[in-house]
């Protein structure tokens, strides 16, 4: 039996995409092996929002090439199509495939294998054609009703590498939700690249949402990640719907309006807030997360205050942070006043602790409550998994089993920077 | 990725100039931007579009920077030649309900102009007010297209406008009724400064109703 690794870096996109992958090598007889074993395959999913990402990608391609100098080597997400030209350059890379035609890496495999050799870019190019994601590695099934982005953020290179938006029908996500429900998921994350832009047929995302929220089952469904204009009011009352689950990321990025202007974002931090306030009043406990990119060009002491006075106000339960980084080709890469390295490493060890001090005062208030925890890796009688409020929580109990919703009344915390919170079962 | 034929150059100042090129079957929201180089070359720029709708040409308005790699390359262009469009892009646009019913307030700095002649262009019919601001009087970019008494015009280094200081200047010495939809494209910190006096004034302002040039 031949076995085949993944590494999978950067959105919740591509942890979908992967998960269809694995899913399908698995069906087709496959052994899904870790990626630090020896395996006849290797699949990179990269990404390159930031430096960061693309260092992180090239370092697995290495590693992936040291375990095994005879193995398949595909890279395939965002860096394979905004770094096509040198991952293609790299002898040890056999195949490099753009996201438009990710859906077909198992047959150029296969082909491979059967002794034909095909250039990736005569493979069909489909978005949307991802099989199960059944035999991935999430417990939660994630489902993707959208692709790429049109927003044109100044420092984003989304855009050019994901393509312009694209929804996928409408008949499509449902049915691909029944069927995974009817395998036995228990909770759905809707995904894509900015999922607010979903309009298909003259249904937008609240429509979808909607849709979902109406399917019969035993399940719940989380938002991922969403741009705060990316929904309307039809979607705010329906946050406290029985199946709907109290979290979102929504990405603020900046405290400062004048950071978030020159960042070409669709939204004022004024807006935010209100949109916050909305939402905590529907709900006091809800969970707001958030991704906030530090050292943007002409950012200053000020708008960088701005941004550290947004994080106290709103009460986020986890903030992401990421330090600017210039993307090439995209609008910010031209901008004079480029934030000197040193400061942006300063301003993020500030903005670290102020976030993990929110987030530890935000878990906190759970104690005494009861979540309902997705259970997603047992050991012995420990089991851990997610409350719906998308904070980990571990508790003890006897037969516990994956993939099961548990009651949980919340006792205690742990201690640290990210501490998960410990339960019982009721 | 299109290739558009150029059909002519039109110099407005020594700086600044219009590119008109054959449309073909491009199509665009007035408001949107395109990007554009030269047919086969990686340097690409973002321009709004500065025709209407239903011209059967495109136009882009530029401003040559100085040290600018795009914008130079660009003024030197000739009819017959290929330039590459991508798009269009961008979510600066009208709401078709509000067209006709609501007084509309188009605030501008400089080549923020393009996008607000294409609104305008496209939707003469509209009831509406321009308050372009520049430097200079010659900045005042083809302000005889717009009819008598719809273009106001600021200039903050010389006293030949119709007013004298600087857009958000005007703003605060007259105030606008709250019921009109502002529409602001320029540079980043006229929008900033105009989206507080607007506030105060009663006026709510949505994601598409502001450009940023830089």
């Amino acid at each position: 039996m031949k076995k085949v690794a993944f590494k999978t870096l950067g959105c919740r996109l591509n942890q979908y995409e992967t998960d269809a992958l694995a899913s399908q090598f698995q069906d087709k007889g496959y052994e899904l092996v870790q990626f630090d074993e020896s395996a006849d395959v290797y699949v990179i999913n990269s990404c390159t929002v930031t430096h960061q990402s693309d260092h992180k990608s090239r370092n697995f391609i290495n590693q992936a090439n040291r375990r095994n100098k005879d193995s398949v080597l595909v890279v395939t997400g965002c860096m394979a199509n905004n770094a096509k030209e040198e991952l293609e350059n790299r002898k040890e890379i056999n195949y490099v495939v753009e996201n438009d035609q990710k859906t077909s890496v198992f047959s150029l495999v296969e082909a491979h294998f059967d002794g034909e050799i095909i250039h990736p870019s005569k493979l069909n190019a489909d978005l949307f054609s991802y099989g199960a994601t059944d035999k991935g590695f999430h417990t939660r099934s994630m489902i993707k009703i959208q692709d790429g982005c049109d927003n044109f953020c100044t420092f984003c290179i989304i855009p050019s590498v994901r393509g312009r938006a694209a929804s996928r029908p409408i008949q499509d996500i449902l049915t691909n939700i029944r069927e995974v429900i009817s395998h036995g998921a228990k909770e759905i994350v809707i995904t894509g690249v900015n999922i607010g832009r979903y309009e298909y047929e003259g249904y937008q995302f609240d429509d979808v949402v909607e849709q979902i929220l109406n399917l019969e089952g035993d399940f719940r469904l989380r938002i991922s990640s969403i741009e705060p204009d990316g929904f309307g009011e039809k979607f705010l009352g329906l946050l406290n719907h029985p199946k709907m689950t109290p979290h979102l990321h929504l990405c603020l990025q900046s405290g400062s309006e004048p950071v978030l202007l020159q960042m070409r974002r669709m939204y004022t931090a004024k807006r935010f807030k209100e949109i916050v306030q909305t939402v905590r009043a529907k709900n006091p406990d809800f969970n707001i997360t958030t991704d906030i990119i530090i050292g943007f060009p002409n950012e200053s002491e000020e708008d960088f205050s701005a941004t550290c006075d947004a994080i106290k106000e709103l009460n986020f339960g986890h903030v992401h942070t990421f330090k600017y980084s210039i993307r090439k080709g995209t609008r910010a890469e031209r901008m004079p006043n480029q934030v000197d390295e040193r400061i942006k490493t300063e301003r993020s060890e500030i903005l670290r602790n102020l976030s993990d001090e929110i987030k530890v005062n935000y878990r906190k208030s759970f104690i005494g409550k009861t979540q309902s925890v997705l259970v997603e890796k047992i050991d012995g009688n420990i089991a851990n998994g997610y409350g719906e409020h998308y904070i980990p929580v571990q508790f003890t109990g006897e037969n516990i089993e994956k993939n099961q919703f548990y009651k949980v009344k919340i006792t205690d915390i742990e201690d640290g920077s990210d501490p998960v919170l410990k339960g019982e079962i009721l | 990725m299109r290739s558009h034929k150029v059909i002519e150059i039109r110099n407005l100042t020594s700086s600044t100039y219009v590119i008109r090129m054959e449309k073909n079957d491009f199509t665009f929201k007035t408001g949107q931007y395109i990007t554009l180089g030269f047919s086969g070359s990686i340097d690409r720029r973002e321009y709004s579009i500065y025709s209407s709708e239903n011209d059967n040409f495109l136009e882009v308005l530029i401003k040559e920077v100085e040290n600018g790699l795009v914008s130079k390359k660009l003024k030197r262009c000739k009819p017959g030649d290929y330039l590459d469009v991508d798009g269009p892009f961008g979510h600066f646009s009208l709401e078709e309900s509000e067209i006709g019913r609501k007084k509309f307030l188009f605030i501008a700095t400089g080549t923020g102009i393009s996008p607000i002649h294409s609104f305008v262009e496209t939707h003469p019919e509209m009831d509406y007010q321009v308050l372009h601001g520049v430097r200079i009087e010659e900045e005042a970019y083809e302000k005889d297209s717009y009819p008598n008494g719809k273009y106001i015009l600021c200039t903050s280094r010389e006293k030949s406008g119709d007013y004298h200081g600087r857009v958000t200047d005007y703003l605060m010495k007259n105030p606008i009724p709250s019921d009109t939809v502002c529409y602001l494209c320029g540079n980043c910190h006229m929008i900033y400064e105009a989206y507080d006096i607007l506030e105060k004034q009663g006026i709510s302002l949505g994601p598409i109703h502001t450009e940023v040039y830089f």
